[in-house]
């Protein structure tokens, strides 16, 4: 992961030194440089967008409030005057119209929703009732609250509760309050730094995308190949059947989600894939895979194995093994995947896979909810590869086809995640939010397409992007990103094809294209060095004259 | 377990923990005669309030007895009191010796 540090504006009415140590401190990936806005001034903070702490647009924001202090509506029903509750919905719109003031300050701002300390029990019976109880008017709040911030794309609500619950009795603390203007224990002051950093991580496009998983005590309970799928502990009226059964329903609602899931295990695989066809209680079922490694070699090299066929770097697998030797192997040889610290009970197996913070995903594009799906027809693919005599045969009867589309407010929140996650195929690695990426290609000189990529087996999605900036009669391409899965189908060749068709109809004389190096994305400079026809190279730059178009591969099917 | 020993021991929790909040290079030493607050003290208000919540927390869970670090007594002496980590744990065995005591 890059060692860069990530500048956090804190706004608050209240004391955030604590937050800020947590987020500043901890060693977890990425580290926060937090910049504190005034103390106790919120509401002058986010109106005055020419502050210096905005002037620099920081990499994010946390703007944590309590109800009260930006709602006076709120705080006259703390006083159980009567007020309506359209009254304060209205106090939350402009509230929201503050904070949609400074979203053009930060590239992500975080607002945590609204809580009441959770000793305020006077009255309980009241407390949902609406207009009058406490908590059913701040549920509103914060839905709206929520409702409102949707529509910006930078700022994200996050959940408060959550952080309450998991610190537990002493999540509010009065004397910390009256003694230094600090209403939460620093327990969830921990949890928020977490989450917060989480959030980040999925912006900037290091969430995890994979699930390996065991089977052996780890999916179900036993040992396949000693006691045979019948006599596996799974489902049943046994509490641990119960749990391996509900572990399995939090897995199935990961790949509902877009995450992928896989099998690594030492098993035979003809007895391991009968149980999972034949058990009665297998909730997940082989189609629910992208794939597996089912034999008696290391797990690490499996799982490199897995990822190569996946096309999928070791930073974005998780390994899940019940077994402390094979995780701490795992560890050892592949430090980038995560091995989770695993529960020995497996009545917290579910539990313990539900609150892992590696998944945040900024949006879920209709790409995310098919992507098992499409892993699975990169298999059927895979398997035509083996039955054809070469690359070129192969290519034919995949019957490409790609289709081009400028940067458009339907396309913008997929092509922003593209830009924000992919590694290997990516000229220039820059990372934007939905609004920059907007932004900039809507300047006159500029020019963005998006590529979706089909063939007779599906489609994959918009998975590629090309940008040109043209300057004195020449044109920079800026952005060169392919998503991995469909890498090596000539689609690289399509998008320089494309490229270069539209720098020469805008008259330009040269084209160039200048990598930025990261750690991973040495890929692109590979292909770049070895395409035909060829580039000319300088360094870390690519040139071109344009006087002969660079040739749409012929398998190709180019639909603009 | 003699209880200073219990007292020092908690105390070095509450460092665990004040440490979290804290650049690498400003931990505070697990020391008795690590200067906390007045003088050459190494807490901003911020970080003494932390040490006075937790250390009132920590006594009561570790051990099973509440004390007060906020009341007039305390705050008259404060630069005594939270003058070294040593300090504070000499202060804490005399409360908890006064409880004991009625």
């Amino acid at each position: 992961m890059d060692k860069q540090s990530y500048t956090c504006v804190l706004v608050s009415d209240f004391n955030l030194q604590n937050f800020a140590g947590y987020a500043a401190h901890d060693a977890e990936f990425p580290h926060l440089e937090p910049i504190a806005a005034q103390l106790g001034q919120p509401v002058p903070t986010l109106l005055d967008t020419a502050a210096p702490h905005w002037q620099k647009k920081a990499d994010l924001a946390v703007i944590w409030t309590q109800p009260h202090s930006v709602v006076s509506a709120f705080n006259a029903l703390l006083k159980y005057e009567q007020v309506p509750v359209r009254d304060v919905l209205q106090e939350v719109d402009a509230y929201c119209a503050l904070l949609a003031n400074v979203s053009g300050c930060v590239r992500y701002a975080f607002v945590p929703s609204w809580v009441l300390p959770s000793y305020r029990s006077v009255f309980g019976v009241l407390d949902m009732k609406t207009e009058i109880g406490l908590t059913n008017t701040l549920m509103r709040m914060n839905l709206r609250l929520a409702e409102n911030l949707e529509k910006i794309s930078n700022i994200h609500v996050l959940n408060t509760h959550k952080w309450i619950e998991r610190a537990g009795i002493n999540a509010f603390n009065p004397k910390l309050w009256y003694l230094g203007k600090i209403p939460f224990s620093n327990e969830v002051f921990k949890e928020a730094a977490q989450d917060v950093k989480a959030a980040l991580c999925g912006m900037l496009g290091y969430a995890r995308k994979l699930i390996i998983i065991d089977l052996d005590d780890t999916i179900w309970g036993g040992v396949v190949g000693d006691v045979g799928w019948e006599n596996l502990v799974l489902g049943g009226h046994h509490h641990r059947g119960e749990a391996y059964v509900d572990f399995q329903h939090a897995l199935k609602s990961m790949k509902n989600r877009g995450i992928l899931l896989a099998v690594v295990s030492k098993n035979e695989e003809q007895a391991a894939l009968e149980a999972i066809n034949q058990h009665p209680e297998m909730v997940l079922t082989l189609e629910d895979f992208t794939g597996w490694r089912i034999n008696w070699q290391d797990k690490a090299e499996n799982i490199i194995e897995l990822m190569t066929e996946l096309n999928l770097g070791p930073r974005s697998a998780v390994f899940i093994d019940d077994n402390p030797a094979e995780r701490a192997r795992v560890k050892e040889s592949l430090p980038e995947v995560l091995v989770p610290d695993w529960p020995e009970d497996p009545l917290f197996y579910p539990a313990t896979l539900l609150s892992l913070r590696c998944f945040e995903l900024p949006s879920l594009s209709r790409e995310d909810l098919n992507r098992t799906a499409m892993y699975l027809s990169e298999n059927q693919r895979r398997d035509l590869k083996k039955s054809v005599s070469s690359l070129e045969e192969w290519l034919r009867h995949l019957a490409i086809r790609v289709e081009v589309e400028k940067l458009h407010p339907a396309n913008l929140q997929r092509a922003t995640q593209l830009l924000n996650k992919t590694n290997q195929m990516n000229l220039s690695t820059r990372r934007m939010s939905e609004a920059e990426l907007m932004a900039w290609a809507e300047q006159k000189h500029r020019w963005l397409w998006t590529l979706r990529v089909s063939d007779r087996f599906g489609d994959a999605g918009l998975t590629g992007i090309v940008s040109l900036e043209i300057r004195d009669r020449k044109a920079q391409i800026v952005d060169f990103i392919l998503s991995c899965r469909v890498l090596g189908r000539k689609i690289e060749e399509t998008m320089l094809s494309m490229a270069i068709y539209h720098a020469q109809a805008l008259g330009v004389e040269e084209v160039y294209a200048r990598y930025v190096p990261t750690s991973k994305n040495k890929p692109c400079f590979d292909f770049f060095r070895s395409v035909a026809p060829r580039f000319h190279q300088q360094g870390e730059c690519f040139i071109r004259d344009i006087e002969h178009p660079f040739p749409l591969p012929d398998h190709i099917e180019l639909v603009q | 377990m003699a209880m200073n020993d219990k007292i020092t021991q908690m105390l070095f929790n509450v460092l665990d923990e004040l440490n979290q909040l804290r650049p690498r290079e400003e931990h505070l030493k697990k020391d008795l005669g690590t200067p906390l607050a007045g003088g050459s003290g190494r807490l901003d208000s911020a970080g003494l309030i932390n040490l006075i919540v937790l250390t009132e927390q920590k006594t009561a869970q570790e051990l099973g007895s509440p004390i007060l670090l906020t009341d007039d007594r305390t705050m008259s002496q404060i630069n005594e009191v939270f003058r070294t980590l040593g300090s504070l744990a000499d202060y804490i065995h005399l409360l908890l010796n006064e409880k004991r005591h009625g």
